[in-house]
């Protein structure tokens, strides 16, 4: 560690550092384009330029790019020299000859680092008379909207796009000065994190063309610091609102997770709060009512149904809304849990426990630096910004090993991906435990797969183990755990869970309640359900059992922000805020609890789940306390996490990991040699699916099979199959993939809730069409 | 192996070359290095059978590389020789750099365009001839010169390039 | 002086293997094998072969810098890719004589150790480089390449690489990129690709020109070379003569020969016998020199002095009826044209730089565009990423100084003095 002089400022710096990583570090600004922190330095733009003071006075000072000049111990730098400054305003004037000038109307005004820095450095007035180059743009799909006449050629879309997120289906084209950014032909960017094109791009070249069908003027915006609700990374975002709606989401730096991008999920889908179709007025009986007689009618059908009742929270709920419902619940008597699945449930609950035990799940800073990883299942759907993650760790060198019954993109870069059948999980990780902990790989050919990964794990100093709850069973989640023992102290674990707090949900639900829920509500025990942000009737395994147990209810109390199935059958609807509509807490996958801020408030009244679970205790007579001191009694000095702060790992009760037997629907009718895998996409999450953006990218519906398996039973690409499970039966096309596991078919979650059958269950194949 | 090139067409049989390059490369893992590297030969090998690369060639090299389409298109439109638009059955390329623009090339390129009736870069109708300026083909000596099909040409004046595009016309 | 490298050259019909022994050929392979590597590359040091590519660094010290301890596999790629304006030199030798090319090649790969030899072939050079091709067969048929040749215990593979098309692929790292299969940008000097070359392994990089001065260094000795040439140049050189004189063409002759010799003994003169206006000494990316300077020496450092470059030592002439103007404006449009696009400065100042010289030879002009044109020069040649555009604006920047009176003739009139009509009206 050492010291420069810039412009008379002692600055210390870290070894290996530039000019301009130093300055940066100590909030000197040096103008800058290509260079970005985490693309690193290119030296193309020039507008680094400073000036170097040689050490021998005799000579004359030099220019030099801070971006790509290391740094020594004493160097005296001058970013304010004239000569310095000639050449930042050659260059910004070379960068705005062909720039169009078309500010007034540009999406990126008021953010516009171009104008910033041609502000900052440039030339008042225009010198060049010739004319500008133009080029014509291109179709990139309904995120991204291509402006490239204001291209500056900073190359740091495609930098991003290629070398950062390893996509391949945006380039740089051409040469001299018209290179050009774009695709091979028009069509939507494929890459899940092609959105951050919008934030890494210096001038108006990428915008967000969701954010311009409603657009207001950045600094009209209304922001408050949250954090993203669509999976349990916990990406702290930056929503903006005006005028009462909801316009866009930007990434907010955490220094530990997100830092500098997001994925498109998180940044398009929140138009689910937009959706036209999302509840907005309280409803009870089939018509709309007011806030105070929707309280009045559950109020009175909670009475006349005393103890009889239960209460689903959700994972996609915040901490507080769930710990007032079960508090609520507790006081009337009734069952708890924030899980509709008891699958789900006990996976969930045992991968918490099995952290509690492990040690904390690594951030994505230090996912980034391990040097191999076992994954189970797909990330890029369940927590995109961990594949993103590892997309580093993979540029680093790091091997990564992939069990998956299903196609998942990172397999693309996986030193072993082996498909294996959700039925098959548990012998294989059994199988990859008992061959770990005979501290040999074995010399049998036929495990070949297996054997790689052995290796390359145990020939790994940084491990990362890491799983997608959504597709393991309670029974493998622990396995993954012992492996992880097994492996040594360097070791980390992580879940990638469902729900951008279903860590929280986990630590509030008793193991094994949502079964106990569900034959209480069959049984017709239990009379009244609230729903708080939960679908139970949408929900692919227990979905059919759900939606038969509810008909014994005399009230389905549902609230919620998005029109779910289960919200379209409730007697009494509550629609509640959406997450930039209140404030609240989530914890994520890590046990980290992030607090998130309201960003503005809708026209109507929208109270959140928690005050809702409040004022329903008010009308029963029941006056709960606030949910800090709820919280603060299950978690010992809890405090609310600060919006803005980087958030603090939760301490709670260690959880007991769950015995609950496994349960698995009602399969013995079933005779089939098939079984279903769940598929998923970036955009397939409850809240997402409410998003008209995304939801244009959803891919086709198929049926996919693994080709020789497809091949045993006579069915060809494109063929049509009809599929039976416990609630109907569908006619699907076929797609083969080698990303699936053999005997399995792979089919979305939307097909999946219509058939009635959940990922790992048995699928009957009616018929080849 | 032998250099396909749209400038010395027909040299070599497409097939052979294309087999070839996918039997040395399938069994190399996607991310070496080497298989990226066989880009450049083979869109001369595309383009020496077709004349230019179409989207359909584009395609083929992502197959051969294992690159993108993007990832070609980012080479295919870098390079001069590498066309992306039709060309005709022969390519007239005139020096318009400053030794040949010092001995008459200007004058060449202008007599050039009215004898094709079409703009340069493009393919008369007949499909016979493409017509571009290029820059210096390493031929100052014989200035102003041109390749001609790959065969070097001068110095040219009005009358032998008329004479040349003409005969050039007649053959396939 | 009898010509040394071009002796053999035989455009229309090379000599195939048998026929270049016979003249001698691939003996200088005995006499490598023969040296210890480190004593090759001390007799190129001594012998002071600069690179003909254009820089003009010495060739020895470059392969004593990469370091005999670099690790394998190491690299040699023979620049081929000529394409600087008024340069035709490497065109012969190809054309000419593929059998010396990799001889030169084998013996260079030897004293650097390199097992994989690259030779980097123009891409309007196909039909030379299919020539080449087949003598690379030829020879790999002999056993003069593959493993353990004549028994040296020495392994070298030979691949030519056939480019797309691109001036920038001639730079040195440019050249890598565009043989990986990746955009020929050129790339970061640090790391340098001596250590960090092409895949990643020390990679040396020789214009075609110099490596075949190697084997008859090696075959006679250092101190014959230094005395091949006259007047402080060392060892031979090809120059090629363009533009306005009588007889354009390449002349092997002693490094250092004055330009007048050049242009008025072996290439005849001026056309029609007119006066001399200026010359770019060493191709379109040198500063122009003016009849003042037919006598300095037509090497390195004495043409540095003048205020130019030897660069390729191609000398492009300009008479007294070709406007310095409108010769400028087409080397701008060149290099404005061939910017790999890269960095600011050359991607969006040289088009700028050609804009303001297009106004001014149309007869629009204003008077301060000529200062305003020395002031983005500045920057451009300075501030650039690679060499690139500080070649470009050379020949501009001494052109605006030389010409300087032409400029203003344009500038004040509004015309072209050698403009038809004007010339008409004269
Ligand atoms: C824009 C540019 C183009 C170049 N083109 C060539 C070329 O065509 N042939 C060549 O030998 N060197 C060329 N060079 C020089 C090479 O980068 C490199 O210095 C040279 O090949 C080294 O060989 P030498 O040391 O034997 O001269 C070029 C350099 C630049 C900056
Ligand atoms: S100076 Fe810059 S734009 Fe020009 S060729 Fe070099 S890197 Fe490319
Ligand atoms: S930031 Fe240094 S050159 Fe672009």
């Amino acid at each position: 560690m050492g010291t420069i002089l810039i412009d008379g400022h002692i600055i210390p710096f870290k070894p290996g550092d530039n000019i301009l990583q130093a300055a940066l570090e100590a909030n000197l600004e040096i103008p800058h384009f290509c260079y970005h922190a985490a693309l690193g330095s290119l030296g193309a733009c020039r507008l680094c330029a400073v000036e170097i003071t040689p050490k021998d006075s005799s000579k004359a000072p030099r220019i030099a790019m801070a971006c790509l000049e290391p740094l020594e111990d004493g160097l005296e730098v001058s970013i304010s020299a004239i000569a310095a400054q000639q050449v930042r305003q050659h260059v910004i004037e070379f960068l705005m000859i062909n720039h169009p000038h078309d500010c007034p109307i540009c999406d990126e005004g008021g953010e516009c680092h171009l104008q910033d820095m041609t502000v900052a450095c440039g030339p008042p007035y225009r010198r060049y008379r010739g004319r500008k180059r133009t080029f014509s743009n291109q179709n990139l799909g309904p995120l991204i909207h291509h402006e490239m006449n204001r291209c500056i050629t900073c190359y740091r879309c495609t930098r991003f796009y290629q070398d950062y997120a390893l996509g391949n289906d945006l380039g740089a084209m051409r040469l001299r000065n018209e290179v050009y950014f774009g695709r091979f032909q028009d069509g939507p960017l494929e890459n899940p994190f092609a959105g951050n094109l919008v934030e890494i791009c210096p001038t108006g070249v990428f915008t967000d063309a969701i954010f311009r069908q409603h657009f207001a003027r950045v600094w009209d915006l209304k922001t408050a610091p949250s954090i993203c609700p669509h999976c349990s990374v916990g990406c702290n975002t930056l929503p903006g609102a005006r005028d009462g709606t909801l316009r866009r989401v930007r990434n907010r730096a955490h220094p530990e997770l997100n830092r500098w991008f997001i994925c498109d999920r998180g940044r398009y889908g929140h138009q689910y709060s937009e959706h036209s179709a999302r509840p907005l007025a309280p409803r009870a009986s089939g018509a709309d009512t007011s806030y105070h007689d929707a309280l009045t009618a559950a109020a009175s059908q909670i009475k006349s149904a005393q103890d009889c009742i239960g209460g689903l929270g959700s994972a996609r709920e915040d901490l507080e809304g769930n710990a007032m419902l079960q508090a609520l619940l507790n006081t009337l008597g009734g069952i708890y849990t924030a899980f509709s699945d008891p699958e789900l449930e006990t996976a969930t609950i045992a991968a918490v426990s099995s952290l509690q035990n492990t040690g904390n799940a690594p951030s994505l800073a230090e996912i980034e630096l391990i040097d191999a990883a076992l994954i189970i299942g797909d990330l890029t759907a369940y927590a995109p910004m961990i594949d993103l993650a590892l997309r580093q760790a993979y540029r680093k060198g790091a091997k990564l090993a992939l069990l998956h019954s299903s196609p998942t993109p990172l397999a693309q870069f996986a030193t072993t991906a082996m498909t294996v059948s959700p039925q098959e999980m548990r012998t294989t990780l059994s199988r990859l435990y008992q061959l770990i902990n005979a501290q040999s790989a074995t010399e049998d050919m036929t495990e070949t797969p297996m054997t790689d990964i052995v290796a390359s794990l145990m020939g790994a100093r940084k491990l990362l183990l890491i799983g997608a709850i959504e597709t393991l069973t309670a029974q493998e989640v622990p396995i993954l755990a012992k492996l992880a023992t097994a492996l040594g102290s360097d070791t980390r674990l992580a879940y990638a869970f469902s729900g951008a707090n279903a860590y929280g949900a986990a630590l509030l639900s008793p193991a094994g309640s949502a079964m106990v829920m569900l034959e209480a509500v069959e049984a017709g025990q239990i009379r009244i359900l609230i729903v708080a942000g939960n679908d139970p009737l949408g929900d692919s395994r227990f979905g059919p059992r759900w939606r038969a147990a509810c008909r014994n209810l005399s009230a389905l109390i549902v609230l919620d922000c998005i029109l779910t199935a289960t919200a379209k059958a409730a007697d009494i609807l509550f629609p509640v805020a959406a997450w930039t509509e209140r404030g609240g807490t989530f914890i994520n996958y890590e046990g980290r609890a992030q607090g998130f801020a309201p960003v503005f408030h809708r026209p109507e009244y929208l109270p959140s789940v928690a005050e809702v679970i409040t004022d329903l205790g008010q009308y029963l007579g029941h006056s709960l306390q606030a949910a800090p001191s709820v919280l603060g009694d299950i978690f010992s000095d809890f405090e609310i996490p600060k919006p803005g702060t980087t958030g603090s790992l939760i301490i709670a009760p260690s959880l007991p990991m769950p015995t609950t037997p496994p349960v698995h629907s009602a399969q013995e009718s079933c005779s089939s040699m098939w079984q279903a895998a769940l598929t998923s996409w970036y955009g397939d999450e409850a809240l997402a699916s409410f998003a008209p953006g995304l939801m244009v990218l959803i891919p086709e519906t198929v049926a996919m099979i693994e080709p020789t398996s497809a091949i045993d039973a006579g069915i060809k690409n494109g063929s049509q199959i009809k599929l039976r499970g416990s609630s109907g039966s569908m006619v699907l096309p076929v797609q083969l993939n080698q990303g699936v596991a053999t005997g399995t078919i792979a089919i979305a979650r939307n097909v999946l809730a219509q058939l009635g059958v959940g990922h790992g269950d048995l699928l009957e194949l009616e018929q080849v069409l | 192996m032998s250099w396909p090139t749209s400038i010395a067409k027909g040299i070599t049989d497409m097939n052979n070359i294309l087999k070839g390059l996918q039997k040395d490369l399938l069994h190399l893992p996607r991310t070496h290095p080497k298989r990226r590297a066989t880009a450049i030969p083979a869109m001369q090998a595309l383009q020496a059978e077709l004349g230019y690369l179409d989207d359909a060639a584009i395609k083929k090299i992502t197959q051969i590389t294992g690159l993108s389409t993007a990832e070609v298109e980012e080479l295919a439109t870098f390079y001069s020789l590498i066309y992306r638009r039709p060309t005709g059955r022969h390519i007239v390329r005139i020096c318009d750099s400053v030794c040949c623009s010092m001995r008459g090339a200007d004058q060449l390129l202008t007599a050039a365009e009215e004898y094709i009736r079409t703009s340069l870069g493009t393919v008369t109708p007949d499909g016979a001839l493409t017509v571009l300026p290029g820059i210096c083909l390493g031929l100052c000596d014989k200035a102003p010169a041109a390749l001609v099909d790959g065969e070097a040409l001068g110095p040219l004046n009005d009358a032998s390039l008329k004479a040349l595009l003409q005969r050039l016309q007649k053959e396939d | 002086m009898e010509a040394l490298l071009t002796r053999h050259l035989e455009p229309a019909a090379p000599l195939n293997l048998a026929a270049y022994q016979a003249t001698g050929g691939y003996r200088s392979l005995t006499a490598a094998f023969d040296l210890k590597p480190e004593k090759i590359i001390g007799i190129v040091e001594a012998a002071n072969l600069r690179g003909r590519g254009g820089a003009g660094f010495p060739c020895g010290l470059k392969w004593r810098l990469r370091g005999a301890d670099a690790p394998s596999p190491r690299y040699l790629i023979c620049n081929l890719d000529e394409s600087e304006p008024g340069t035709f030199k490497d065109r012969y030798l190809l054309y000419g004589g593929p059998h010396q090319i990799i001889e030169s090649v084998i013996v260079s790969a030897f004293a650097l150790q390199a097992e994989r030899a690259l030779i980097f072939v123009r891409g309007e050079y196909a039909k030379g480089g299919n020539a080449l091709n087949q003598a690379i067969q030829e020879a790999e048929t002999a056993g003069l390449l593959g493993t353990n040749i004549r028994g040296s215990g020495f392994n070298l593979q030979i691949e030519a690489h056939l480019s797309g098309g691109r001036y920038i692929c001639g730079e040195e790292t440019a050249q890598i990129n565009a043989i990986e299969g990746r955009r020929p940008n050129p790339r970061p000097k640090i790391p340098r690709p001596s250590t960090h070359g092409l895949w990643g392994q020390p990679t040396t990089t020789n214009n075609v020109e110099t490596l075949i001065n190697v084997p008859h260094i090696l075959l006679n000795g250092a101190d014959w070379f230094r005395k091949l040439g006259v007047n402080g140049g060392c060892g031979s050189k090809l120059f090629c003569v363009s533009g306005k004189v009588k007889h354009s063409s390449l002349f092997e002759l002693p490094c250092g020969t004055p330009a007048r010799e050049l242009i008025f003994e072996h290439a005849g003169g001026l056309d029609e016998d007119r006066t001399l206006l200026g010359f770019l000494p060493g191709g379109a990316s040198t500063a122009f020199l003016l009849p003042e300077h037919l006598d300095v020496a037509m090497d390195f450092d004495p043409i540095a002095v003048a205020g130019s470059r030897l660069g390729t030592g191609s000398i492009i002439v300009l008479d007294n009826a070709t406007c310095p103007v409108e010769v400028t404006l087409n080397l701008m449009r060149f290099f404005a044209r061939e910017s790999c696009g890269f960095c600011t400065p050359c991607r969006d100042g040289l088009p700028y730089l050609t804009q303001i010289l297009t106004i001014i030879s149309s007869g629009a002009g204003r008077a301060d565009d000529l200062a305003l044109l020395d002031e983005l020069c500045a920057t451009i040649a300075s501030q650039s990423f690679c060499a690139f555009a500080p070649g470009a604006v050379m020949p501009l920047v001494s052109s605006l100084k030389c010409f300087h009176d032409h400029y203003e003739h344009h500038v004040i009139t509004g015309h072209c003095p050698f403009n038809e009509t004007n010339k008409k009206r004269a």
